[in-house]
């Protein structure tokens, strides 16, 4: 398959109700998740969510106390780590010391007892797909993290598994170095057609790699979705305050009309914003605004759909500008486009930006 | 403790007279053999050493060839004052002239030893009484050295060779018994390599009472020493007299060539044959065989009193020395297999 | 650090070395090349009665082979402790190292002696053969060579156990998954990964077993037996009993000599297999 065009078809991946408990604790509660044939789906969530238990689940290193995993729709909980058709990528990335990068590739060929001419033939092509031909006869420690992590991801890709997981795969490495690799293994994934579980801390990262994203916390998955539909319409608080920034800002509903809200904010204005969600005249809400959904005002503006806040930094990022208020107790940021000279620190009113579609969450609803 | 306040408090008369004394009292050190003598001397002897003489005494465990090799490497420098041999080690001390000349007249207590125990090398302290020991509950009475050679003994035998002096004098025992003499082992030697491979062990004699009280062995040759020791520890153990006569020999002391408490040495050894000291250490748990005329040996040892040792059998330590280092390889070579 | 002075670290080491390794070296050097301790004469006569004498050859053979099959047994009870070791939870880990250290806590003299209690004609596990009717007659054990070797298995573990351990601990846990999750069989990791892995421990613990063993006096005398013959004992014999300093000198150099080849033969071996 390697040295083949590839595959159009990859393999499907499915989670079903899969709980996996160590001792007292619940690490995965029923997570139910689908990869499609040929996707990339990043795990996301904050440390300790069950994302490495997860991905390790399905590697077969840990058995699950319930639920079942699917490939092609074949359950294969019962088969060992080494007949799922499943390759893995560490976070050490957990070459074989002892033995050359060409070594560490041969490794799961030999292990299937394929024929030497076909393996050294494999190797070869796996280690030009990574684009690490020249180092071969090299030990790991005379490599770099990045080459390192190629010759991981060449020994992952030589069993032709139906599924790669990756569980942190750049975390050792510079930011320079890792959107290189991003690029490189997406490219790579495409080629092969394999499905692929990337588990990472870094939002950008997901962003970027990921056809789908599903944000875990404590244990369950709290959205699945394409990475805009996660920025954009968030399910919960916590999945707008772990994806991407927000400002949070509290209030009370004041009047409803269908899906529209008029929030009266703790800060002083009274806002419409829609939500699909219901509530009731009265609720205490949170309203999440990202720092491009907010604008500025002069301080002189009566406007009652602004409020007063104090600007107390702006920074230039880029073609952007980012300004850091003060609005009563709560911290709010603001991105806007770079133009003119930022205005002085000082006394301001905010607005939400015409057309900007914040979210509205009930209080306490957030991590 | 200022020196004012201290005569102040004498000037009072109190309890203090010892501590000053012993601020000054003679140090001297003494080899002496670990374990049981060792104990024995510390417990009875030095007590009694700084009471009377105002000597206190260190000692320094060592076996008798640990103490002629130590002696040896110094080189003219003692780390002790005080040697405590055996006759074979003594005449090895001899020989190189390890010993400072003894003076019997400069021991107080010289009377309370048979004849000829106090000489110009030192003074016996202690007697030793060689035979057979065995398990009355696992075999019968042996009646002299020839039984040990038969299968019912040799299987239940635990040989040791020429290494220590009771080891030597046993087999030497053995071979004027089958035929040899002192100076001629070639007997003993053809039938210990027949009772070879069926006696129960051949080990060093420091083994031999542990191996004994595991029931390994049932049939030893020893003192009176270690025979009473063993049955006071709960061990069926007896000491049969061979037909041909128990082997008895003298430990002695002797005074390191130029030791520097030469007084305070000559006062340890005539505190060690004291009557009081060798009364103490006859008794349980020492089991001493008493070189001090006035002292009645413990009922384990074949004799009423010292004075009866010329009934034992005695061996010629000049002539035999020579021959030791051949038989000791000899018997290496002999049970090896 | 890699100053032209950087040397003089290793002064102070350097001359305690020379003081109390080297210069008694080759006064016992020269004590086996003369007729006495006084160094006055020389005489090869020691060499000669320790070479040319298939007794003294027996016993270096003796005391070697001892060596090796000491470490075989040690190997063969340390490694599946060490991968159960590895395998186990931290409880049992811990459980495992105490249990290696804790023979260390007693004497070797105390350990050599209970062996005595065990390997007895009325001992531990003679009293169990008759009682459960697999031996009519007692077994010989104490006093022959696969008795020595079984007590001094017990008695060396810990040098096998310990830089083994350390080596299979230092190994990546990720390691033994990737090795499972790329088809290994269990075999196939110990094969290709863990052994490989832990041959340094290995060949330390081999180092120090063997060394050990061969050395061990006390125990090859007490539970040996004076049937069999090794060099430790005929060295103290010749100095301490007959005061054959020449002879127990050159024997010492022997037993050095034999014990450090094969030291150095492991070494090699572990250098070989580090870079393969
Ligand atoms: N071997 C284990 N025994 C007991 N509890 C464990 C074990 N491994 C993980 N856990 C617990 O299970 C939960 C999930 O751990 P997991 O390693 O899956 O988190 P994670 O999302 O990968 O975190 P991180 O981002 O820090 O790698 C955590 O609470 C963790 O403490
Ligand atoms: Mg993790």
């Amino acid at each position: 398959m390697l040295d083949v065009a590839p595959t159009a078809l990859g393999h499907r991946l499915d989670m079903d109700g899969v709980r996996v408990r160590y001792g007292q604790t619940l690490a995965v509660r029923d997570v139910t998740l689908s990869v499609a044939p040929g996707e990339i789906l990043a795990l996301l969530g904050p440390s300790g969510c069950g994302k490495t238990t997860l991905l390790r689940t399905v590697a077969g290193f840990i058995q699950a106390e319930a639920g079942r995993v699917l490939v092609d729709g074949a359950p294969i909980d019962r088969l060992p780590p080494g007949k799922r058709g499943v390759g893995i990528v560490f976070q050490s990335y957990a070459l074989f010391p002892h033995m050359t990068a060409a070594q560490n590739v041969a490794y799961g060929l030999e292990a299937r007892g394929l024929p030497k001419a076909e393996i050294i033939r494999k190797v070869e092509a796996a280690l030009a797909a990574v684009r690490m031909e020249g180092f071969a006869a090299r030990k790991p420690t005379a490599l770099s993290g990045g080459q390192q992590q190629r010759v991981a991801l060449a020994r992952a890709l030589a069993i032709e598994p139906a599924i790669l997981l990756l569980d942190e795969p750049f975390a050792a490495l510079d930011r320079s170095l890792r959107l290189d690799l991003q690029l490189e293994i997406k490219r790579i994934q495409r080629r092969f057609g394999v499905t692929c579980v990337l588990v990472t801390h870094d939002q950008d990262e997901a962003m970027s790699m990921a056809d789908r994203m599903a944000v875990m916390r404590a244990g369950h998955v709290e959205q699945v979705g394409p990475p805009t539909e996660l920025y954009d319409t968030p399910a919960t608080a916590f999945v707008a305050g772990f994806v991407g920034t927000t400002n949070r800002l509290h209030g009370r509903v004041e009047a409803r009309d269908g899906m529209g809200y008029a929030v009266r904010l703790d800060a002083g204005a009274t806002v419409m914003v829609e939500s699909p969600r219901g509530f009731a005249i009265g609720d205490r809400v949170m309203l999440c605004a990202r720092p491009e959904q907010l604008t500025l005002r002069a301080a002189e503006n009566e406007d009652p759909a602004t409020f007063p806040a104090r600007l107390r930094l702006s920074l230039p990022l880029g073609p952007a500008l980012i300004h850091d208020l003060e609005a009563g107790s709560a911290e709010v940021k603001i991105q806007q486009p770079r133009q003119g000279t930022p205005p002085p620190p000082g006394p301001v009113r905010i607005a939400i930006l015409p057309g900007a579609k914040p979210s509205l969450f009930p209080e306490g609803d957030s991590a | 403790m200022s020196l004012i306040q201290r005569r102040g408090l004498l000037a009072a008369g109190l309890a203090l007279p010892a501590l000053g004394a012993r601020a000054q009292a003679t140090q001297m050190t003494a080899a002496v053999y670990p374990g049981g003598w060792d104990e024995a001397l510390r417990a009875v002897l030095a007590p009694r050493l700084l009471q009377q003489h105002n000597v206190t005494v260190a000692f320094d465990p060592l076996f008798a060839v640990d103490q002629i090799a130590k002696a040896r490497a110094a080189r003219g420098t003692p780390p002790f004052d005080v040697f405590v041999l055996d006759p074979g080690p003594r005449v090895s001390g001899m020989d190189l002239g390890l010993f400072e000349t003894f003076d019997p007249a400069r021991l107080p207590s010289r009377g309370v030893l048979p004849a000829g125990y106090a000489d110009n090398v030192g003074a016996a302290v202690a007697a030793q009484v060689v035979g057979i020991a065995y398990n009355p509950q696992k075999v019968p009475k042996p009646a002299g050295w020839r039984d040990l050679f038969r299968p019912e003994y040799a299987s239940k035998l635990g040989l040791t060779g020429f290494g220590t002096t009771f080891g030597t004098i046993s087999l030497i025992e053995m071979a004027k018994a089958l035929g040899g003499s002192e100076t001629n082992m070639d007997p003993l030697f053809a039938e210990l390599r027949r009772i070879r491979p069926s006696v129960a062990a051949v080990a060093q004699p420091a083994a031999m009472p542990g191996l004994f009280q595991q029931g390994q062995i049932d049939v030893m040759y020893t003192n009176t020493y270690t025979v009473t020791l063993l049955r006071s520890r709960g061990v069926p153990i007896a000491f049969a007299v061979p037909e041909s006569g128990a082997a008895a020999f003298v430990t002695t002391m002797h005074i390191a060539k130029n030791s520097r408490n030469i007084a305070a040495a000559y006062q340890y050894i005539d505190a060690m044959i004291s009557t009081p000291v060798q009364t103490a250490l006859s008794l349980d748990p020492y089991f001493f065989v008493p070189v001090n005329k006035e002292v009645t040996p413990g009922a384990d040892v074949p004799m009423r009193s010292i004075s009866e040792i010329t009934n034992f059998v005695t061996h010629d330590w000049t002539r035999i020395n020579p021959l030791r280092a051949g038989w000791i390889s000899r018997f290496n070579r002999e049970m090896a297999g | 650090m890699n100053g032209p002075g950087v040397w003089r670290l290793a002064l102070p080491l350097g001359l305690a070395q020379l003081m109390f390794f080297a210069a008694p070296l080759l006064i016992l050097l020269g004590t086996s090349l003369a007729t006495d301790e006084h160094l006055r004469e020389g005489s090869l006569r020691a060499w000669r009665e320790v070479l040319g004498d298939s007794f003294h050859i027996q016993s270096v053979v003796n005391t070697l082979r001892l060596g090796a099959l000491t470490v075989l047994a040690t190997l063969l009870l340390a490694v599946p402790l060490a991968l159960v070791h590895m395998a186990a939870g931290p409880r049992l880990k811990r459980a495992i190292l105490i249990a290696a250290v804790l023979p260390l806590l007693t004497s070797v003299v105390v350990r050599t002696f209970s062996w005595i209690v065990i390997l007895g004609r009325e001992g531990v596990i003679n009293s169990t053969l008759i009682a459960t009717g697999l031996s009519a007659t007692p077994v010989a054990l104490l006093q022959t060579e696969p008795g020595l070797i079984l007590a001094l298995t017990q008695i060396e573990m810990p040098l096998m156990l310990l830089p083994l351990i350390a080596a299979t601990a230092r190994i990546d846990p990720s390691l033994l998954d990737a090795s499972t999750s790329l088809g290994a069989s269990l075999a196939r990791t110990l094969s290709r990964v863990v052994l490989p892995l832990a041959l340094p421990g290995l060949i330390a613990g081999s180092t120090l077993v063997f060394a050990s063993a061969a050395t061990a006096f006390i125990s090859q005398s007490v539970i040996g037996g004076g049937r069999l013959n090794y060099l430790p004992a005929l060295v103290w014999q010749q100095a301490m009993v007959v005061f054959d300093w020449p002879l127990a000198a050159a024997m010492a150099l022997t037993l050095m000599g034999s014990v450090l080849m094969v030291v150095g033969a492991l070494n090699l071996l572990g250098r070989g297999a580090r870079h393969a």
